[in-house]
């Protein structure tokens, strides 16, 4: 027997399951995609381009992306902070706080959005002390960011974490008899090398931030204008049947992801991998 | 002096990873600390590193106390077996790192760099990035940057560990070359024999936890003290005979100690012999004047053959010996063979025809005495702590391997001491020690353990009358001295060995002095007369041969007789007059019931507040 | 001391995406030269439906007026929602300064959560009552159904789409109207079987009468029960209705004999009022019952509070209509009508 034999008895069985997958994915995934962009331009260019320069869609697109970047950029430390404290320190009650930070991931986000209204909230635990100051961060653009910094927050760790926990203790160790200061070793040496973990976890930070809905929507008080981000906006002009305006916004969140997880594809294999949780 | 360490302890949990090591690296000086993994080296080396904080003892780097200080304020050089070369910067920026850190300026930082980088053979590769390196040149990378500050000292740990073996020898040579050159002090750790032996201008042997000798490799190979340097260190044959009259005796063969040897007669002796001390020749079916050529100054034996290998220049032939009676192999370690088998090299290019040989020896070592055995007890029925004020200062002086034993009366008592024996072992200031638990009758649980493992001493710290009970059983029981510490006296100082006359009051001077010799004690022994007058001449006679017994061991001590109605009356009497911290008593075989003598030992613990040594006769 | 620097990003292009990002996000607040300073806002709270007549209509002309008569550029900044949600999130606290809720039975709620005087919209014009609009039927094209009266929807086979009366004010008015059609045909009887009829063959609820109306859009259903305003709204374009057309696609308005007028009343969030807001705000209230803004409503598919204004020619005819208060007024229509009749009787029957 030939290999070109065992070759085309190895194609004849290949089709199978992989037609199987494709016929899965399509109403599945990929049909559902097409759709947004079809219906974004039925209109055509024109209507399209009309729909997308509204100033609530520029509003919307605006303030969701400067959300975004701000997620990414407190995220990016505070999820390296805890990464940190997590995978170098041994004190009590470390594997519950992995567990702990890593919850939003599990937490439904509307929950995530109820439960900082009744903790920030005019009614909240801490929000009914703040309302006497005039201190109000919900239904302003503080409390969409403290949501999504809540929702968000895990990506970050888990795309440090195991970088840190796969990093020598000797690295640091060498940086610290080389005459280092713990600051000087983190900046020069601890950072660098994990330089790849910081930039997938930003961008998928990011690029959650940006179609953030369930928390948003408890939290932001849907002002247009003023703290109606990207997905509120598509949602309630879906919701008023203006297909066009949701659709145009939809497809441009839509670019945006594909464009973030080509880079995330691009500079860190799989982002798959870049995904993980830590792991206990 | 470069490097001093005093008294240096780590523990992790409640175990003792370094146990007091104590060390001196002088100026320049190239220290090869040497052990099987999980013998504490390398703690050792991040101790001074600073890169674990110790838990008693102290550092000093040229004189200046580190000990609190971090790895950034001790200026030393780490070099780590993973060579942790920062791999986002070039092999230049590595090795300018302390540089950098130490704001030196940038001309100045090249030209050092230049100069380390053409010293460790990588010049010309500065602009390269460690996944262009190979493991070797790591290293080189690794050692530059270490150097590159001019530190104090430079640790190494493991540095050629994950390297071949072609490469670390040329790295060894590099490593010597450059902190020769250079006069830096070094402590490099490796479990490699020959790594140390080829570098080290000492060698320190540790085993767990312990630094158990130093030396010039020369000295260690072929004078070790101790039987993990002899067996650790090179290969060779320990066997155990008898010490008699400056003599070892192994079978028929009887081999002088050197006068330096400390040993006491009687006493199980250790001999080392190296293969290269050991000679062979073909055995030609009986003709003795064949036999003569052997150059033995000792007589030869006639053994079997049972193993040949090729090891390049030489040839290790491994000979079977007919078992001496009264004499034990201890290394090479044999099971199931009562036979000795002894190691000789030869020179590759002899062939040994046949299976039989004669063998002779040209030479031998004799090992110092094994370090003593101690075993304390918590005699409380509910296993409560007696405390042991002197335990910790007695285990140091006697450089002695201790361990705590605790009796619980139920399965549940056990577990529970078992959890919390390394704890209270540390309370107790007996940190290093074995922990053991038993269960049952406290005094049959002691004695049953000194049985098993036979320790030298077995102390206790009881109360005036409690656990008068346990105390009577296990002095009906015990063969072996038993050191009862009381009292507040900071240490034991002075000794009264209250001697029996006759030969079994031998073993209360040999015991006693032998203790008050390592404790650095002075000893006054004493007599009680029931009748006033003056005493009969054997007793003179026995009192003036101890103290010549105690001067030969280098104690000093004088002799004493007093007058008393009881043995116990006179020497409460003169114990309390002296100002003793130790009495020392004989007692009869601990057959029998309770005997007078034991009363004796009885009484005194009521009536005394000085610790008691209780030495069992001989028989 | 320099010292490599550690490279956040990988790629120049990505960098440059990156950066033209933040710089779109930020533009609109980057401090340039030559940009107006940020105008005042008002932030107004409306029911779903209020949507387009305000945003596009009433809101902008009154923006214009005041920037014509004060030469102040001031933006009214809005949020649509079903009346309970809207009313919800004023509980919670959203900073609204107004908000137009779709009955009166959520001011009182907002009153009773203390974020309201109790009653306060009494004492704007028209007792707060800014619009209404009769509540009606949309059936599909030709009226396949033959539907004529709410009694048709009780009809098998018929499926009914329904907002949901915990969220939305609209559903309360479409189980008013349902309930007193019937009542006013033949007493309480005739009004419970209508609303049993109807509600055995409710098939989705959605949480606000706009998003009711979007299902049925989405081919739910055979009939919608909601406001007239709705069904006159242009449903593709979002442009206001007025044209006296059905929707875009086609469906029918069927009216009643005999049906209710919803009521939509105003709020003012005096609370969250600031002081130098409180004369724009005074303004707005008063030029939504001007006939400017009246005429704007009636434009859009409401029904104006002044009868003389009702000049659409879509409005189309109801025999009987009638008002809450010829029930009691809400207190009592909730008390009795909703919870005792709707939830106690006829939910249970059918089942949910």
């Amino acid at each position: 027997m030939t290999g070109g034999m065992i070759g085309g008895t190895r194609r004849g069985t290949t089709a199978l399951p992989v037609g199987a997958l494709v016929l899965v994915l399509l109403p599945l995934i990929l049909m559902p995609i097409a759709a947004v962009f079809v219906f974004a331009l039925k209109g055509g260019m024109k209507e399209f381009l009309a729909a997308l320069t509204a100033e609530e869609a520029q509003f919307a697109l605006r303030f969701s992306l400067m959300i975004a970047f701000l997620t990414a950029a407190v995220n990016a430390v505070l999820g390296t902070f805890a990464a940190y404290v997590l995978s170098k320190y041994r004190f009590p009650g470390r594997r519950p706080l992995a567990i702990l930070v890593n919850l939003p991931v599990a937490l439904p986000t509307v929950v995530v959005g109820t439960s900082l209204l009744l903790l920030w909230g005019p009614i909240g635990l801490l929000g009914s002390m703040l309302d006497p100051l005039g201190l109000q961060p919900m239904f302003m653009p503080v409390g969409v960011l403290l949501a999504h910094l809540f929702v968000t927050f895990p990506y970050m760790l888990g795309a440090v974490k195991p970088l840190l926990d796969e990093l020598e203790a000797t690295y640091e160790e060498a940086a610290y008899t080389i005459g280092a200061s713990r600051w000087q070793t983190f900046r020069w040496v601890i950072l660098p090398a994990l330089r790849g973990g910081l930039f997938s976890g930003t961008l998928l930070t990011f690029a959650h931030s940006l179609g953030e809905f369930g928390a948003t929507v408890m939290v932001s008080g849907n002002l247009r204008l003023r703290t109606q981000t990207a997905p509120l906006y598509i949602f309630a002009q879906f919701e008023a049947g203006n297909l066009a305006q949701a659709n145009a916004v939809a497809a441009v969140l839509a670019v945006l992801s594909f464009a973030i997880f080509f880079v995330l594809l691009r500079y860190s294999g799989t982002p798959g991998a870049q995904n993980r949780k830590a792991t206990f | 002096m470069s490097i001093v360490l005093d008294g240096l302890v780590k523990r992790y949990g409640g175990l003792t990873v370094v146990n007091r090591v104590s060390l001196e690296v002088e100026e320049g000086e190239m220290f090869v600390l040497l052990g099987a993994s999980g013998s504490g080296k390398s703690t050792v080396l991040r101790l001074v590193a600073g890169l674990i904080e110790p838990d008693g003892g102290s550092i000093l780097l040229r004189g200046r106390d580190v000990t609190r200080l971090t790895p950034q304020e001790r200026g030393i050089g780490f070099v780590f077996q993973n060579y942790s070369i920062f791999r986002h910067m070039s092999v230049a920026e590595n090795v300018e790192f302390g540089l950098k850190i130490r704001k030196i300026p940038s001309a100045e930082r090249a030209r050092r760099r230049e100069e380390l980088l053409d010293q460790v053979g990588l010049g010309g590769l500065g602009l390269r990035y460690a996944h262009q390196l190979s493991g070797g040149q790591l290293q080189r990378v690794a050692l530059a940057r270490a150097l590159a500050y001019e530190p104090s000292v430079l640790l190494l740990d493991e540095p050629f560990g994950a390297l071949d073996v072609k490469i670390r020898g040329q790295l060894r040579r590099t490593l010597k070359e450059l902190q020769e050159r250079l006069g830096v002090t070094a402590v490099l750790v490796t479990h490699d024999q020959e790594e140390a032996f080829e570098l080290a201008d000492r060698v320190g042997l540790m085993d767990r936890g312990q630094l158990l000798e130093t030396g010039k490799p020369e000295t260690l190979y072929s004078r070790p003290r101790t039987l993990f340097g002899a067996t650790f260190v090179g290969s060779g044959t320990v066997l155990v005979g008898r010490a008699r009259e400056g003599h070892v005796h192994l079978g028929a063969l009887a081999l002088p100690i050197p006068a330096e040897v400390e040993h006491e007669e009687n006493e199980r002796v250790r001999v080392l012999i190296r293969p290269e001390q050991v000679l062979l020749a073909p055995e030609s079916g009986g003709d003795e004047d064949e036999n003569e050529e052997i150059p033995s100054p000792l007589g030869t034996a006639s053994g079997e053959i049972v193993e040949q290998s090729f090891l390049g220049a030489l040839r290790r032939v491994r000979v079977k010996l007919p078992s001496i009676p009264g004499t034990r192999q201890v290394s090479p370690a044999v099971f199931g063979e009562e036979a000795f088998l002894i190691d000789a090299v030869i020179p590759a290019e002899i062939e040994v025809p046949g299976t039989r040989v004669r063998v002779g020896l040209k030479g031998w070592h004799i090992l110092a005495p094994p370090r003593p055995r101690l075993l304390f007890s918590d005699i409380g029925r509910e296993g409560s702590a007696g405390a042991f004020p002197l335990g910790e200062r007695l285990v140091e002086d006697l450089d002695a391997m201790p361990a705590l034993l605790a009796v619980g009366n139920d399965t549940e008592q056990v577990e529970a001491l078992k959890s919390a024996l390394p704890e209270r072992a540390v309370a107790l200031g007996l940190a290093d020690a074995e922990p053991r638990v038993r269960r049952g009758d406290p005094a049959e649980e002691i004695a049953a353990e000194q049985i098993q493992s036979l320790y030298d001493f077995v102390v206790l710290a009881p109360g005036k009358t409690q656990e008068e009970e346990v105390l009577e059983t296990l002095l009906k029981r015990l063969s072996t001295s038993l050191l009862l510490l009381r009292g507040a006296h900071p240490s034991l100082s002075r000794f009264l060995i209250c001697t029996r006359v006759g030969e079994q009051g031998k073993d209360d001077v040999r015991v006693g002095g032998w203790l008050a010799r390592r404790l650095g004690a002075e000893v006054t022994l004493l007599h009680v007369a029931r009748e006033p007058g003056a005493p009969p001449r054997w007793v003179t006679s026995h009192l003036a041969g101890g103290v010549s017994t105690l001067k030969a061991l280098e104690v000093p001590s004088r002799w004493h007789i007093r007058e008393a109605r009881t043995p116990v009356e006179g020497i409460v009497a003169e114990a309390k007059e002296g100002g003793y911290d130790l009495v020392v008593l004989g007692r009869r075989s601990p057959k029998g019931t309770v005997s007078r003598d034991e009363d004796v030992a009885l009484k005194l613990l009521k009536s005394l507040d000085a610790s008691l040594l209780i030495v069992p006769a001989e028989e | 001391m320099r010292l490599p620097r550690p490279a956040g990003f990988q790629g120049p292009l990505t960098l440059l995406a990156g950066v033209s990002l933040l710089v779109y996000a930020l533009w609109p607040w980057l401090p340039l030269p030559g940009r107006p300073h940020p105008p005042r806002t008002i932030v107004f709270y409306g029911f779903s439906i209020l949507g387009e007549a305000l945003d596009q209509a009433v809101l902008p002309t009154f923006e214009r007026g005041w920037h014509a008569r004060t030469g102040e550029r001031v933006t009214v900044v809005t949020a649509f929602a079903g009346s309970g949600t809207i009313t919800n999130q004023l509980i919670m606290g959203v900073p609204a300064d107004l908000a137009l809720v779709s009955l009166e039975l959520d001011a009182e709620r907002l009153a009773a959560a203390g974020v309201v005087a109790p009653g306060s919209w009494r004492r704007l014009p028209n007792a707060g009552v800014v619009n209404r609009t009769p509540f009606i039927l949309l059936v599909r094209p030709g009226n396949p159904k033959g539907i004529r009266d709410f009694t048709d929807l009780g009809r098998p086979g018929v499926r009914v789409v329904h907002p949901d009366p915990m969220t939305s004010g609209g559903a309360l008015w479409g189980v008013l109207a349902e309930y007193g059609s019937g009542f006013r045909r033949g007493g309480p009887e005739a009004g419970f079987q209508t609303l049993l009829g109807v509600w055995r063959n409710v098939v989705a609820q959605a949480a606000s009468a706009r998003a009711a109306r979007t299902q049925f859009e989405n081919g739910f259903g055979d009939v919608l029960v909601t406001y007239e305003q709705e069904a006159l709204a242009d449903s593709g374009s979002g442009a206001g209705a007025g044209t006296g057309k059905p929707g875009a696609g086609g469906w029918e308005i069927v009216y009643p004999p005999s049906t209710v007028q919803s009521e939509h009343t105003l709020v003012v969030v005096d609370r969250n009022v600031e002081p130098g807001e409180r004369e724009l705000v005074d303004a707005l209230v008063r030029f939504l019952w001007s006939d400017e803004a009246q005429r704007l409503f009636v434009q859009h598919g409401f029904r104006s509070v002044s009868p003389e204004l009702n000049d659409n020619p879509a409005f189309g005819r109801i025999d009987d209509p009638f008002l809450v208060r010829d029930f009691g007024g809400w207190d009592r229509v909730r008390r009795e009508i909703v919870d005792g009749i709707w939830k106690e009787k006829v939910m249970t029957q059918v089942g949910r």
